[in-house]
């Protein structure tokens, strides 16, 4: 049927600019392209410049902390001779782009290559956590009502009433143990709030719709109202969410690190980079907290621009 | 309208209510538990920790625990049901009345219910004592900072909206994303580095006073001396306030101008305003008086949503910058598996959040004549 409608609506358009050309004697092929959805947010998203340079920086950082490790392995226990130690370092060359710090005179191009690693696997996936839970809780209070929706929403309110940065410090130091894994597990535990407010008010308002409504009546099943009709249709607010959710997981877990509660402080991420600056920070290597702490705005300028773009792009309301 | 205060004000019981029991689970579920801070101290044997745990109740089980700290449970008053719940007698006061009553009419002095947020097992000290002294240099360096990010963002983004896409909107934009993505610390340990010590060294970069020149800051020494020489003190402690108030001011800007200019523009574009510019008023009685003041309204529901969290959101300056308050008091807690200490500015910083959502709803529905409750 949908084929049909499309020739229907379309012929005619293909005539009239098929007439034209040739009253203006000019010899003109006409083809016409049906976009879907996706290729459509394409286009919206394509003239977003700065969701383009966000998009590009991203890039850029997952190729780097994806393949740089392999070709800029760090070594904990690699330790300069005695002979060769500035205590404060030295200042970017063209050797160390980014500088030596002081102590150990670690490269700190290869500590930021290899923390970016770290802070996007702990970005992205206690993110996808969030998400997870997030849209799960959101749904299930969304779609179920009642008294179920009135206790899940409670246990939201009393999260977010408490100072989560206080509480992701505790956790962290108190079940965290320095480990990735687990810190990412706390983070997205932690995280989860926000989303499921979103996607609860998104079903309760699609739960409406006409749409949802003659699904029911020709007796869709729950579970495939949920999954079909539903939650695509609540993709793009998630998707937003998500993406802002993943720059402020990276600053946190930096400034986890940083307080010296958050991944084993031998590993090179952002916030330990930065923490271990602190030692020498009276020796004037500015160069050493300077670019972690460059990556990391970096990142998050990238991921709201992208965040932006995609909120212009998966709106259908907004026209390319 | 007093139905509606009413009405929300018993929905935030429940809340307060899960507050405790979440504060509570996190620090019951930590392993190691209070005596973890004797893990790596051969010194302490097993049978020195089982002492400490009796000796702070902490052998007891998790509910009566809980209910002792709460306040709901009378502490003289021992035995369990079950090895699980606390005995029915232990809700009754020293009085004959219940527990959790006010202390002239139970008798009770323990717990949270009693303003009684116990002692710190680091210092010894009574926790709401702790906290009481580290809100003062928290307030000073938050407050003043407040006020300072407040206003200058009014005027960014009050600005921005009025003359919206010229250079000084795309740079207020570009301000905002920057102040936006960067993180705390990072800035801060920049601003350490250009005027603190390793540069041009001409501001102090830690702590809030100068300890060489009066005792440290909140003891009975330091007011005496703050007595005598009151301008001199007041200088130091500006002196120091200058790099974290700058700290903060920069972060928060951000979001704030984006938010006023977000605001100020729906005002503008609403059509009081175009009939107020219709019938000649001058431009600034149309700015200032109907765009404006309606601008605000969403603005002052922000900010007081905002408020709480400067009493956490300081903690990251704090720490840079070695600021005796709120913050370092948290961080020093964590590091000391404090858990009394812990529970109590947890407790304290939530039920400002839940306080100040309350205010901002009952103040929102006060000064919007167009919301019906």
């Amino acid at each position: 049927m949908s084929q049909h409608l499309q020739s229907a609506l379309t012929e005619p358009l293909v005539e009239e600019v098929e007439r034209r050309a040739e009253e203006a004697g000019v010899d003109y092929e006409v083809t016409l392209e049906s976009l879907n959805q996706w290729q459509l947010a394409w286009r919206k998203f394509k003239k977003h410049r700065l969701a383009i340079i966000g998009l590009g920086i991203l890039g850029v950082l997952i190729t780097v902390a994806i393949v740089g490790p392999f070709i800029m392995p760090f070594e904990f226990n690699s330790i300069p001779k005695p002979d060769k130690i500035v205590p404060a370092g030295r200042p970017p060359s063209l050797v160390h782009p980014f500088g030596e710090t002081g102590g150990l005179q670690r490269d700190v191009l290869l500590l930021v290559v290899n923390g970016a690693r770290t802070s996007l696997f702990v970005g992205f996936s206690s993110m996808a956590i969030g998400v997870i839970i997030g849209t799960i809780v959101g749904s299930v209070a969304g779609f179920v009502g009642g008294f179920v929706d009135n206790i899940l929403m409670r246990v939201v309110d009393v999260m977010l009433s408490l100072p989560l940065l206080f509480v992701i410090l505790v956790a962290s130091r108190f079940f965290g143990n320095g480990n990735v894994f687990l810190i990412v597990v706390i983070f997205g535990l932690l995280s989860w709030m926000g989303i499921s407010r979103l996607v609860r008010s998104l079903f309760l308002s699609i739960r409406e719709q006409e749409f949802v409504e003659a699904a029911k009546a020709v007796g869709v099943t729950d579970r495939r109202i949920i999954f079909r009709h539903i939650l695509p249709n609540a993709f793009s607010p998630i998707v937003v969410s998500a993406s802002l959710l993943i720059a402020s997981n990276i600053v946190t877990e930096a400034f986890v690190s940083f307080l010296g509660f958050g991944i084993n402080p031998i590993y090179p991420t952002w916030g330990n980079v930065l923490s271990n600056s602190l030692t020498f920070l009276l020796q004037g290597n500015w160069w050493w907290p300077f670019f972690p702490g460059l990556m990391i705005i970096l990142t998050v300028l990238a991921v709201n621009f992208v965040g932006d773009g995609l909120r212009d792009a998966l709106d259908p309301r907004s026209r390319a | 309208m007093s139905k509606y205060v009413i009405r929300r004000v018993v929905q935030a019981i429940p809340v307060l209510f899960g507050i405790t029991i979440v504060v509570y689970l996190i620090l019951l579920l930590a392993p190691g538990g209070p005596t973890a801070r004797f893990a790596n101290n051969p010194r302490v044997t097993s049978e020195d920790r089982e002492a400490f745990k009796k000796a702070w109740g902490l052998d007891q089980p998790p509910l009566i625990q809980y209910c002792r700290w709460m306040g709901l449970c009378n502490p003289d008053k021992g035995g369990n049901v079950l090895g699980v719940l606390p005995p029915p007698d232990a809700f009754i006061g020293n009085t004959g009345w219940p527990q959790f009553l006010p202390t002239p009419i139970s008798g009770g002095t323990n717990g949270v219910l009693h303003g009684d947020f116990g002692v710190s097992i680091e210092t010894g000290e009574d926790v709401g004592a702790r906290i009481g002294r580290a809100a003062l240099p928290t307030f000073i360096l938050v407050g003043l900072a407040f006020i300072i990010w407040v206003f200058i963002a009014l005027v960014i983004g009050v600005n921005a909206a009025l003359r919206r896409y010229s250079i000084f909107d795309q740079a207020a934009t570009v301000f905002a994303y920057v102040g936006y993505a960067m993180p705390t610390f990072w800035l801060g340990i920049m601003l350490i580095f250009t005027f603190g010590g390793p540069g041009l060294n001409i501001l102090p970069v830690s702590g809030m006073t100068n300890t060489r020149a009066s005792p440290p800051f909140g003891s009975d020494a330091y007011w005496t001396y703050f007595g005598d020489h009151t301008i001199n003190a007041l200088l130091d402690i500006g002196r120091h306030l200058i790099l974290p108030v700058f700290t903060l001011v920069v972060v928060n800007i951000a979001g704030d101008s984006r938010f006023i200019r977000a605001s100020m523009l729906e005002a503008l574009g609403q059509d009081y305003v175009r009939t107020a510019k219709a019938k000649g008023l001058p431009g600034r009685v149309v700015t200032f008086k109907h765009a404006l003041r309606n601008a605000l309204l969403p603005v002052v529901t922000n900010i007081g949503l905002e408020i709480p969290f400067l009493f956490t959101g300081a903690i990251v300056t704090e720490t840079i910058f070695s600021w005796p308050g709120i913050g370092s008091l948290t961080i020093g807690a964590t590091r000391a598996f404090d858990y009394p200490t812990l529970m109590g500015v947890l407790l304290i910083t939530s039920f400002l959040v839940v306080l100040a959502n309350l205010l901002a709803d009952i103040v929102y529905a006060f000064v919007d004549p167009r919301i019906k409750y």
